[in-house]
């Protein structure tokens, strides 16, 4: 029964129609996780090196075993995010003449395939085996091998049940955040420290090694009360729907703008209440956090803002470029509806320039924040930010009237290429390479602070002559109106 | 004359899917289209509101061909699947946009729902669900509404009493009879029950394959007759 299982799902996966389509998406998937196993390998194996480079003052152990635990509280962080619940998959076998338990079985096993059960293998064993048996015994790294797979078969099953938990009880979501930011705050603050914590039990590990068959206890009792929590609770409604009374909204700062802010305020709806759209642009404001990492006091002493103007352009205007670039197929359930009815389609292109306009001024306002580091970060994104509203927008539009693919909403987006097409692939180049053609003749003769003034001046331009460019698109899209209905038809 | 289609021609690949060489449809004419799968009714109904390229001939709308301008969608009201349907919207919210497409005010569209509240039967206002979430038969429902609502000359609906409970359809039947009573609206409408359209329309066409094979004014013999066509 089990195997029957799990080749229907292993079907499931090769001919569902969603799968990426095009050859170029599914090599590029290919390429992310050899890439992704190849770095943790890479990783695992050199651990003892890097670890000495990073940390010279400090023993290779200590840092390690500091190391585990922390490794694994930020893992189960991720997999609340993103690992999905395979409960769906199971609705075609509840009404058939198949026991239970073996539903349950096939569910609890169907969640081991998941890189996140994968990734810490390779991270972790390479230096249990090298340096830990070496130095300490084989029987120790043995013991730490099983303690490291106890804590991955834990964390699996304890995410889940949590999550299950979550969608039954709703209250138990904004309780787990302050637990959890309570829990971050207190080890920002060294209040406790998890490395501390995980250096000690791993320590304790080293001197008594069968101690490590108490995280073996933890993984089987979480496997069993997810179990048992599952066989309770199979039924399809409650596993993965929540019943709450959901109210009309209206957004009157909207209504100013006519149509075109009905056509906007119904976009924002659908971002918020469909899953894919609203992890798309959650995911997107976390990309605001890209300039800690480009932003470098150095380069701007310098004034060399080459490498800098494509994080501002990223960060004021990364909602354009990744929710943009699946336009209209966000509609494509209605689209047929849409176009059917009395809607003016510059006026719905006008919605979207309305929309994105919003979205970049409020990334750019919250990214001023940037500006407490260094006044010329403030010029640098406010160049981006009329480039984003001005040209990008063209941009992204434009490509939405090649865009044939129909979307599904229902699952979340990362790492789904559902709906990826051609144009997305190309998108990007005019996107972020346009700015530079702008700002580098001025920045290679020594006046990087010219080009942003012209990189500026071109993206207010354009967004002055926003009529000329809604008429030029509406054009574009009704070329092609016939080939994207007949896409967005095309679903699973 | 509200709609007139001429030879009007949709194939993919080498397949003919609609053939129809002439079509007239008059104000406040309501023609049934009845055919087995695969007739075409579905993909004519698209060309007809401008959703798929006719590979030949054309499509009128009151002597103005769509696709050249809009002005066809100020008067013209459809719901072919759930496809129309914004599904992540509450039913009030759908009802708010639609009209509002139209000019109508939030106080109007509550008003006129009020005409709705037999159709409804109780099942589609203040649910505080979203559309995705109602059964196959209310989200027609909704649909079915949402297009009376606009007021429409020409109503264009396809299959309306696939899914809906008994009462719900003769309630749809009496409601589209005293439309086209009281201002003139034609309806071309497509059903399997061969039944309803007999009783709802003054016309019945019948498809097969993409061409028309018989376009017969209703008279009492008119179900018998189809009947005897669909027992072949």
């Amino acid at each position: 029964m089990r195997s029957t299982f799990l080749d229907h799902q292993w079907k499931a996966f090769w001919r569902s129609k969603n799968k990426g389509g095009t050859i170029a998406t599914q090599l590029f998937i290919g390429f992310i996780v050899i890439y992704l196993l190849g770095v943790a390998i890479f990783l695992g194996i050199g651990l003892e090196i890097f670890i000495a480079k990073a940390f010279p003052d400090k023993d290779v152990f200590v840092v390690f075993n500091g190391l585990i635990l922390y490794y694994f509280a930020i893992d189960f962080l991720m997999r609340m995010q993103l690992q999905e619940l395979p409960t769906l998959s199971i609705v075609p076998y509840l009404h058939l003449r198949i026991p239970k338990r073996k539903i349950v079985n096939f569910l609890n096993i169907r969640a081991l395939f998941s890189a996140f059960n994968i990734l810490p293998l390779f991270l972790f064993l390479p230096f249990c085996f090298t340096a830990i048996a070496s130095v300490y015994s084989p029987l120790i790294a043995l013991m730490y091998f099983i303690a490291i797979i106890s804590l991955v078969v834990f964390n699996n099953y304890a995410a889940l049940y949590i999550k299950r938990l979550s969608i039954q009880h709703l209250k138990l979501v904004p309780i787990m955040l302050v637990l959890i930011v309570g829990l971050g705050l207190l080890e920002y603050f060294k209040v406790f420290s998890i490395s501390a914590i995980s250096n000690a039990v791993f320590n304790y590990i080293a001197d008594h090694p069968f101690a490590a068959l108490g995280f073996t206890f933890l993984a089987v009792a979480m496997f069993i009360v997810n179990a048992r929590y599952l066989r309770n609770n199979l039924y399809a409604e409650e596993l993965s729907s929540t019943e709450s009374v959901k109210t009309s909204t209206d957004y009157p700062f909207l209504d100013r703008f006519g149509k075109v802010g009905a056509y906007t305020a119904l976009e924002i709806k659908l971002i918020l209440r469909n899953k894919r759209s609203r992890s798309a642009v959650t995911m997107s404001l976390l990309f605001l956090l890209y300039g800690f990492l480009f932003y470098k006091k150095e380069l701007l002493d310098k004034d060399n803002l080459n490498l800098m103007l494509f994080a501002a352009i990223f960060m004021t205007g990364n909602t354009i470029s990744i929710y943009g670039q699946f336009m209209f197929g966000w509609q494509s359930a209605h689209f047929d509806g849409l176009m059917a009815n009395k809607i003016d389609i510059k006026d719905f292109i006008r919605a979207k320039f309305l929309l994105f306009t919003l979205f970049s001024t409020f990334t750019t306002l919250v990214a001023c924040l940037y500006g407490l580091m260094n006044w010329k970060i403030l010029v640098i994104q406010f160049a981006a930010y009329f480039y984003n509203i001005g040209i990008g927008t063209i941009v992204v539009l434009y490509f939405a009237t090649r865009n044939y693919r129909a979307m599904d909403l229902t699952k979340g987006s990362s790492f789904n290429f559902q709906g990826v097409g051609a144009s997305q692939w190309v998108l990007g180049l005019p996107y972020f390479l346009m700015p530079y053609l702008i700002v580098l003749p001025f920045s290679l003769n020594g006046h990087p602070y010219w080009g942003l003034l012209a990189l500026g001046l071109c993206g207010l331009s354009a967004a002055l002559t926003r009529e000329f460019w809604v008429n030029f698109l509406a054009k574009e899209f009704n070329k092609r109106k016939y080939k994207i209905t007949a896409g967005f038809r095309e679903k699973s | 004359m509200i709609l007139e289609i001429s030879n009007l021609k949709k194939t993919y690949g080498n397949r003919t899917v609609v053939n129809i060489e002439f079509l007239q449809l008059h104000a406040g004419e309501t023609v049934g289209i009845v055919g087995n799968n695969g007739a075409g009714k579905t993909t004519m109904f698209r060309m007809v509101l401008d959703l798929i390229r006719p590979t030949e001939g054309a499509v009128r709308s009151k002597g103005e061909l769509i696709g050249q301008n809009d002005q066809w969608k100020d008067y013209t009201a459809s719901y072919l699947d759930e496809g129309f349907l914004i599904d992540y919207l509450t039913s009030e919210e759908y009802f708010m946009f639609i009209g509002g497409l139209h000019q109508m005010t939030a106080a109007h569209v509550t008003d006129y729902l009020l005409q709705f509240q037999d159709f409804f039967n109780g099942e589609i206002l203040n649910k505080g669900k979203y559309i995705r979430d109602f059964s196959k038969g209310n989200q027609n429902k909704i649909g079915i509404a949402a297009s009376l609502m606009q007021n429409p000359e020409l109503l264009i609906l396809d299959e309306p009493f696939a899914n809906l409970d008994p009462t719900t359809q003769i309630r749809l039947k009496t409601l589209i009879k005293s439309l086209k009573a009281e201002r003139q609206m034609a309806t071309l409408i497509s059903s399997h029950d061969l039944n309803h359209v007999t009783d709802v329309c003054d016309r019945i066409i019948l498809m097969e394959k993409g061409l028309i094979i018989k376009d017969l004014q209703t008279t009492t013999n008119t179900l018998t007759e189809l009947e005897a066509y669909f027992a072949e």
